[in-house]
């Protein structure tokens, strides 16, 4: 974990109201785990006060030894706007890397991966680091939902490393109408996978971890919250989860990747 | 340690006999049990560190949200989730073994007997160089007002700490109040060494898109740079009233913040949002305090307590 003013490198619009940011990043970044975050702020102070927090979409290490860090970004409000109006050479504090990870290693052998939107960000650094890892990445598969075509991102870097791509939208403008828990749990009675990793809106993260949950599969969700500090300092980022009837779990130090059965439903 | 002539000014100042190295403490609640920081900055650099308010058992905490940001500054309504003075005691505390820098226990109790319980049970930790008693709290045999809120009631919890403990006593006064310079005097009366001040400004948050409030907990305690201007004149109020030293809090997130509540009377300040926002703000807060008196040819840091002008 370091803390950093750093510099963006690239900040380009992939659609959908998304950017995807390019940031020097020291080399610790290169130990980075899928699953795991940054938290951003503007080194002057400026924009809003408490820091944002945002899955690492990428790590590349260049030949020379240095490394960068990708985000991929929705603007949603304040800090997001200011973000995207960021040109290259502009510098922002960077923090990290934060939490867990999704916990999936070579032994793994079919992945699924769940994506609501922007939660491909995560997802696209675990694909990649499984086909480095030696992954089958024919037998892996992405399931990708949104409301309309524009919200279905990034879903490229999964077919480039050979990922079948099962892509939903609400309003039926792009793969099959509907929810992305309709192809999921029609192809997991079919033939289930090892593990299937997910990230999106909670109600999506419920709905999967109950397919897993159905049908034996362990399930690996990320999850979001407030957070004011990322550090597990202000126990801010509490979520009730099941059987835990003592005591929260705080999202940042605890995650942001719980096990499915854990999601109280 | 710091000979003024060789190594810039003397930020020393000393709070209930105990002499701080400098006068920049990390507020309760904002910098966990310190070990959360370890990694990003060395927290020997700080004056002391306050740990995250604890009670007798371990502490659940709200339901979330918790947090909600607002307009140059956040609620919170954590609930004072905790793990126990126990468990404290015995996981926490030995991570700080080797520190060089002071640590204070924050102690919060629903009964006035639960305060003097953790008062007696602190005094025998030596990893615990004093006591600040979190008097924000409800009083459950009272109705649940905060003991804070009513002169005598404070006065209640500070002497049973008092009578408890040999190490220092710092009592964290409540901005909730109409009178917070009768609070601070009967604090001092009941034998408090020093006071710190202000902890969180209830207020509330609320979207309009579900008409609902933005915490589970409907309300919360604002900090953050929103509350600094009613924390300075909360200070000057208390530094007014009583002769022990005054801990300025709220807001602070420059070095020029912290040298604005010592100029109104505190002989030391805490840090609190700021660490959530930026985790090297106390220590860039400690180096700036050295070169403004530096550059304003102060020698000492305790010069500028209360030297306001009115
Ligand atoms: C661990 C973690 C990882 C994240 N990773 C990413 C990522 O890779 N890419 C990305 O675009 N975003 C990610 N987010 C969400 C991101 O932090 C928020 O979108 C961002 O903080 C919004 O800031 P803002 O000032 O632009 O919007 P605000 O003004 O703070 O909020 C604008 C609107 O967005 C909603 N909103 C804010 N934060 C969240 C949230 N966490 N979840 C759902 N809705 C929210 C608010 O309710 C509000 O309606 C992540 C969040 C967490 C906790
Ligand atoms: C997340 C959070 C948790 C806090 N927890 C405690 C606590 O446990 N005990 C306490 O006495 N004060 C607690 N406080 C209050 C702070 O110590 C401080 O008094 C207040 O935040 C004002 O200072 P600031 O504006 O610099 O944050 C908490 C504040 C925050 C923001
Ligand atoms: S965000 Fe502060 S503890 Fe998780």
């Amino acid at each position: 974990m370091i803390q950093t003013e750093t510099v963006i490198r690239a900040n380009d619009p992939v659609g959908g109201g998304c950017r995807r940011m390019m940031l020097d990043a020291p080399p610790e970044y290169g130990n980075a785990r899928p699953g795991q975050f940054v938290t951003l702020r503007f080194p002057d102070g400026s924009g809003p006060l408490l820091r944002r927090p945002f899955s690492i979409h990428g790590v590349v290490k260049a030949a020379d030894g240095t490394v960068g860090v990708e985000l991929l970004y929705k603007v949603v409000g304040g800090f997001t706007q200011r973000l995207s109006a960021m040109r290259p050479g502009g510098a922002v504090d960077l923090l990290g890397p934060l939490g867990n990870d999704f916990g999936v290693d070579a032994s793994a052998r079919r992945v699924w991966m769940v994506a609501g939107g922007i939660g491909a960000a995560p997802l696209a650094f675990l694909a990649r680091r499984l086909a480095e890892m030696g992954v089958d990445m024919a037998s892996c598969a992405l399931f990708m939902g949104g409301r309309s075509a524009d919200d279905l991102i990034s879903t490229e870097r999964f077919a480039d490393l050979g990922m079948a791509v099962h892509a939903t939208t609400e309003d039926g403008g792009a793969g099959e109408a509907g929810l992305v828990t309709a192809p999921l749990a029609r192809e997991a009675a079919i033939s289930p996978p090892d593990v299937i990793c997910a990230c999106g809106p909670m109600p999506m993260l419920r709905a999967v971890a109950g397919i897993a949950e159905a049908r034996g599969i362990p399930s690996r969700v990320s999850i979001e919250t407030v957070m004011a500090c990322g550090l597990g300092a202000c126990l801010g980022c509490a979520v009730e989860t099941a059987g835990d009837e003592k005591g929260y779990r705080h999202v940042c130090r605890d995650g942001p990747v719980f096990d499915g059965g854990w999601l109280k439903r | 340690m710091n000979d003024p002539t060789e190594n810039g000014p003397d930020l020393r100042t000393t709070i209930g006999g105990l002499v701080l190295k400098n006068p920049v403490l990390t507020a309760s609640g904002t910098f966990g049990y310190g070990r959360e920081f370890m990694d990003l900055i060395d927290l020997d650099r700080l004056g002391g560190i306050i740990l995250k308010g604890v009670s007798l058992s371990p502490t659940r905490g709200n339901p979330p949200p918790r947090v909600v940001e607002t307009a140059s500054g956040m609620l919170n309504a954590i609930g004072l989730e905790n793990v126990g003075f126990d468990a404290l005691v015995r996981e926490k505390l030995p991570l700080l073994e080797t520190l060089g820098t002071p640590v204070f226990i924050n102690l919060y109790g629903t009964t006035v007997e639960e305060y003097a319980v953790l008062a007696a049970a602190s005094d025998r930790v030596d990893r615990i160089d004093a006591v600040e008693v979190n008097i924000s709290c409800p009083n459950v045999k009272a109705g649940g007002a905060a003991f804070g809120v009513d002169p005598a009631s404070a006065a209640a919890v500070t002497a049973a700490v008092r009578s408890r403990t040999t190490k220092p006593v710092m009592v964290k006064l409540s901005p909730n109040v109409a009178d917070v310079a009768a609070i601070a005097r009967s604090v001092e009366d009941a034998g408090a060494d020093a006071v710190s001040l202000i902890n969180t400004i209830t207020g509330m948050a609320v979207d309009l898109k579900t008409r609902r409030p933005k915490l589970a907990n409907v309300t919360g305690g604002l900090s953050g740079p929103a509350i600094k201007p009613v924390a300075l004149r909360m200070v000057w109020q208390a530094a007014g009233a009583v002769s022990i030293p005054v801990v300025g809090i709220g807001g602070i997130m420059t070095a020029e913040d912290a040298l604005e509540f010592i100029t109104v009377g505190a002989s030391a300040v805490q840090v609190g949002t700021a660490n959530l926002v930026d985790p090297s703000a106390s220590v860039r807060i400690v180096e700036d305090i050295s070169a403004f008196l530096s550059e304003n040819g102060i020698a000492r840091v305790t010069d500028m307590v209360g030297a306001l002008t009115v």
